[in-house]
């Protein structure tokens, strides 16, 4: 080796040189093409990256997740007798809890039936197994494996049995990654319940992300229910995100339904894009007479001029 | 004996390929979801400024560039910027190699230190440059510190596990300066 040196010294050198700087050229090249022009080409390749390498390395998880499941599960049998206790009173009480349930739901549909209501019926959902994690402390990010294959889209919520999680933000052809409820580039349109008070959840890389933007923190208390809003066409409405509670220095944050310790497997919602309303409103008046003037043309007259018309007759 | 020292070459950098790969590999395991109050050591960067220090022939600049580009693809980061900042480190150090050599633990542990430091507060400075969020300062500091007290358990497990000392002896050393 040393003589390798020695001989190649003399042209070696620039051409290293050459190779370095080509090399943070390209680097760079990345970096600012993935800041310009605001990333969604990186970030596809960054997808597809992820889907090629991540479950080639599947075999060599599975032992180690084993093992760690393991040692979690050898924890808890440590407690298992005060689990156990703690599991029978909680039954109990789900008892009556259940039967409640049980009598609103009969209640509720014979309401629904009174009321013809049509609920959306399309919300069907994929269930994912959670692969991976984002692997960095300053990302919130999970990777199930359902992907392209499976028709998820981008922006899809996904839930756990309890709450909301997250939703899609990149998808590979059998991948695709979980933006969490916990990241700090994370914005969800919620309504806080009983008020009925509309707000967005940002994430903050804590555990109880903070909720912005309340008109009225006044009505909102400790407790209160938070659901998604569905404004923005982002999200189905009414998916159950958590519970507000106020922090030590006042703020109002959101303890999470969802169990963030154990994210096991996650569902994505097939939401499907919201019709929206694109003409704007027209104004409702009587047909004009036709004791006037000529016939009506066949065709409707746009409708600034049917709003004129009757303003000058 | 050529081709024995090549070989060895080779093998020594599979071996720290597979270490870079693991490493990566545990990051990546699912088993805490829940975002951390404390960020634990960057052992990724850690062992490769031990490599990078202790024997660069082993971690050459092709490798570096590719391990930390991959890691930056699968770790959520901005690509290429942190790749590109751990290039030009290591390169600086790779230079400063045998002064380092002859300096003794303390003077490649402040050396790393200053490698660490410079690349995530390198990151953390254009991340803020080209006006994006930069990590919340606390988590950054005390990942920072967690892998300036980390290289030190690096390189004993590294002299352990791969034998890394320094490349060369004190002799052949003293002969080429």
């Amino acid at each position: 080796m040393a003589r390798d040196r020695h001989t190649g010294e003399d042209y070696v050198r620039p051409i290293r040189r050459l190779l370095v700087g080509l090399i943070l050229l390209v680097m760079a090249a990345v970096f600012l093409l993935w800041r310009i022009e605001d990333s969604p080409r990186v970030e596809r390749l960054r997808a597809e990256v992820i889907d090629r390498v991540v479950p080639s390395l599947d075999w060599a998880m599975a032992p180690m997740t084993g093992i760690a499941t393991m040692a979690a599960n050898f924890q808890s049998y440590s407690q298992l007798h005060e689990q156990n206790r703690q599991l029978r009173r909680e039954l109990q009480q789900m008892r009556a809890w259940r039967e409640a349930a049980l009598q609103l739901e009969q209640e509720n549909a014979k309401l629904l039936d009174l009321n013809n209501v049509r609920l959306d019926p399309r919300l069907t959902y994929i269930t994912g197994v959670v692969t991976a994690d984002s692997g960095s402390p300053f990302r919130q990010s999970v990777l199930v494996n359902v992907g392209r294959r499976d028709g998820v889209l981008d922006g899809w919520p996904a839930m756990d049995g309890m709450g909301l999680v997250g939703r899609i933000s990149g998808v590979g052809r059998t991948t695709s990654r979980v933006l969490l409820l916990t990241d700090t580039s994370s914005r969800i349109p919620v309504t806080i319940q009983p008020s009925g008070q509309r707000a967005i959840l940002t994430g903050d890389n804590t555990v109880y992300p903070p909720i912005d933007f309340l008109e009225n923190p006044d009505v909102v208390r400790p407790g209160d229910r938070v659901v998604s809003s569905g404004d923005g066409n982002m999200f189905p409405a009414d998916l159950l995100v958590g519970q507000v509670t106020m922090s030590t220095d006042g703020r109002l944050r959101v303890r999470l339904a969802a169990d963030y310790e154990r994210l096991e497997f996650l569902r994505v919602l097939r939401s499907h894009e919201a019709e929206t309303v694109s003409d704007p409103g027209k104004l409702i008046v009587p047909e004009p007479r036709e004791l006037f003037g000529p016939p009506a043309p066949a065709l409707e007259p746009p409708a600034e001029t049917a709003d004129a018309e009757p303003a000058d007759g | 004996m050529a081709s024995q020292t090549r070989a060895a070459l080779w093998i020594g950098r599979a071996g720290f390929l597979g270490l870079a790969l693991v490493l990566m590999l545990l990051r990546l395991l699912p088993l805490d979801t829940l975002p951390p109050v404390w960020a634990g050591p960057d052992l990724l960067l850690a062992a490769t400024l031990a490599w990078c220090i202790r024997r660069p022939a082993l971690a050459p600049v092709w490798l570096v560039a590719g391990l930390q580009l991959l890691a930056d693809m699968l770790l959520q980061r901005p690509p290429g910027l942190e790749a590109a900042l751990v290039v030009l480190v290591t390169e600086a150090l790779r230079r400063r190699h045998a002064r380092l050599r002859s300096g003794g633990f303390l003077a490649e542990w402040l050396a790393a230190a200053l490698a660490t430091v410079a690349v995530l507060g390198g990151v953390a400075a254009v991340l803020w440059l080209t006006l994006l969020p930069p990590p919340p300062a606390l988590l950054l500091a005390s990942q920072a510190a967690a892998t300036v007290l980390a290289y030190p358990l690096v390189v004993l497990a590294a002299r352990w596990l791969f034998g890394l000392g320094f490349a060369g002896r004190p002799e052949t050393r003293r002969i080429r300066a």
